[in-house]
């Protein structure tokens, strides 16, 4: 097992609440009335045809997008701050070095970026397997290894909420797999909400699953598939929970 | 070999010229053969040297003048959509009108006895549209999801201005540069022909002078020259454009 960085002792991540959340999009209501906890420190996976607004509700609880209803944290603290984004492209800049990339943030919040700051870096570069690749621009990587050096850089955040907007959908199916075992090892403990078109990714990380599907879009009640995260693609009951997954989001998509 | 054809090329065209000129007598105050260009470069280098020292200077001056204020009021623009309301359309006028036309009364406001001035001034006029609209269309079209990973992460204004939008903005600044450095020449050479006095004697005021007194193959140097300021300063900008691109955007040093 790799080290992995962060403060051990880190207060537990808290569960989000969103109530009553409703989004208009170009004078059209995408949904309304959605109500959704996302349980501390899990992984909840949210699925769904696409254009239902999965995305729109995590950006809405990023603060990212203007809608009504309430976004808070079970701790009663609010939410500014303790949020890491990750999104469907690597969102690296392309000027900058995949070291200076990972401490982006730190440099974004004014910090004095001293050794301590670098040395957590490349141990997250290590434990992503980018450790040779530190000084090198992202045009110099595959799409697999940026998308790893933006979850080091997520993780170099170091907050306990992590939004997760199709992270993996970009890349092939056998690296795709490689990234959600890394993501689910290194995220462990934090309150991850991942939004994905992907029934077997949801099936893998998830501790909780999700469908926004419908019309008006509705929530599912939540599907807890056994077994510890990440769950191996043999798993027996993995595959039919994936077809009956399926199965809804078309029936979801075609309602 | 894909290298060497230009050159041939221009070899060829230089003989089959001195072969034409010589064979059918062509007069030299109508053409005058590439050898007797030569020897004028040769004969009147301190003189023609000096001029192009005077335009270089200009056309430098003219062009970091309008990259400094290309750029800054594209940034100002975004700042404030206002302020890009109420400018954009005066510098696109700005940028529509001859510089031919307006050259004799800038020459005749700002004084015939500091006429470099005048030609900076117009000079700057022609680079300086190019960079603002290229800086404008960069600075807009920063990755919105960058934006949004920036606004997460609590970034100032200025930190998303310096961090981000310059650095995305970097390409299309370069291309309006290296528009904007040849425009500069253009400018200073047009500018200097509209001034027609001798208290400018920068390369056009010897293109003008040659041409009066029938000086043909002087005429023909000081044009030479020009053209080499003129490849100098593209091979200069976009020397710079490389450099600065490698590792920018994949296919961005285009």
């Amino acid at each position: 097992m790799t080290y992995v960085p962060g403060s051990p002792v880190a207060p537990p991540a808290p569960a989000i609440h969103v109530t009553g959340a409703a989004i208009g999009f170009g004078g059209r209501l995408l949904f309304s009335g959605l109500n959704m906890v996302a349980p501390g420190g899990r992984t909840t996976c949210l699925l769904g045809p696409s254009g239902v607004g999965k995305s729109s509700l995590l950006r809405l609880i990023a603060g990212l997008l203007s809608g009504s209803g309430r976004i808070s944290a079970d701790d009663g603290q609010p939410l500014t701050g303790r949020l890491a984004w990750m999104g469907q492209q690597d969102l690296l800049l392309p000027w900058a070095t995949i070291l200076d990339n990972v401490i982006l943030g730190s440099k974004l919040r004014g910090e004095k970026v001293g050794l301590a700051h670098r040395d957590r870096a490349m141990a997250l570069l290590d434990a992503v397997g980018l450790m040779d690749r530190a000084t090198c621009r992202p045009d110099a990587l595959s799409g697999g290894m940026r998308q790893r050096a933006a979850l080091a850089r997520t993780l170099f955040e170091d907050r306990p909420v992590v939004l997760m907007d199709e992270p993996f959908s970009a890349l092939d199916a056998i690296t795709r797999l490689d990234m959600q075992d890394l993501a689910a090892r290194l995220l462990t403990g934090r309150t991850v909400i991942m939004v994905t078109h992907d029934p077997l990714e949801a099936l893998r990380l998830g501790h909780e699953i999700r469908v926004l599907s419908g019309s008006p879009p509705h929530l599912s009640a939540p599907l807890t598939p056994d077994g510890e995260t990440p769950r191996p693609t043999d798993q027996p009951g993995l595959l039919v929970q994936q077809g009956k997954l399926l199965h809804h989001l078309r029936q979801g998509g075609v309602a | 070999m894909r290298r060497l054809l230009p050159p041939l090329v221009g070899l060829l065209f230089l003989l089959t010229w001195e072969l034409v000129v010589r064979l059918r007598d062509v007069p030299v105050f109508v053409l005058p053969p590439p050898s007797a260009v030569a020897t004028a470069l040769w004969n009147d280098a301190p003189l023609l040297l000096q001029s192009s020292w005077i335009t270089l200077i200009i056309t430098v001056q003219a062009f970091l003048l309008a990259l400094i204020t290309g750029v800054g009021l594209a940034v100002l623009f975004k700042q404030s959509r206002a302020l890009e309301a109420a400018l954009y359309p005066y510098a696109v006028i700005l940028q529509v009108t001859p510089i031919v036309a307006i050259a004799p009364l800038v020459v005749i406001w700002v004084g015939y006895e500091r006429v470099n001035l005048a030609l900076l001034i117009l000079a700057w006029i022609v680079a300086f549209f190019p960079v603002l609209s290229n800086s404008t269309a960069g600075l807009s079209a920063v990755d919105p999801n960058l934006r949004d990973l920036f606004r997460l992460y609590g970034a100032s204004r200025w930190q998303v201005l310096w961090r981000l939008a310059l650095p995305s903005a970097l390409p299309y600044i370069l291309a309006g540069a290296r528009i904007s450095g040849g425009l500069a020449l253009i400018g200073a050479v047009v500018a200097e022909f509209v001034a027609g006095s001798g208290t400018a004697t920068g390369l056009a005021w010897r293109v003008i002078e040659a041409g009066n007194r029938l000086n043909m193959p002087r005429l023909f140097a000081a044009l030479t020259l020009l053209s080499v300021l003129g490849i100098l300063i593209f091979a200069v900008l976009t020397g710079i454009q490389r450099r600065l691109l490698r590792h920018w955007h994949p296919g961005g040093a285009g």
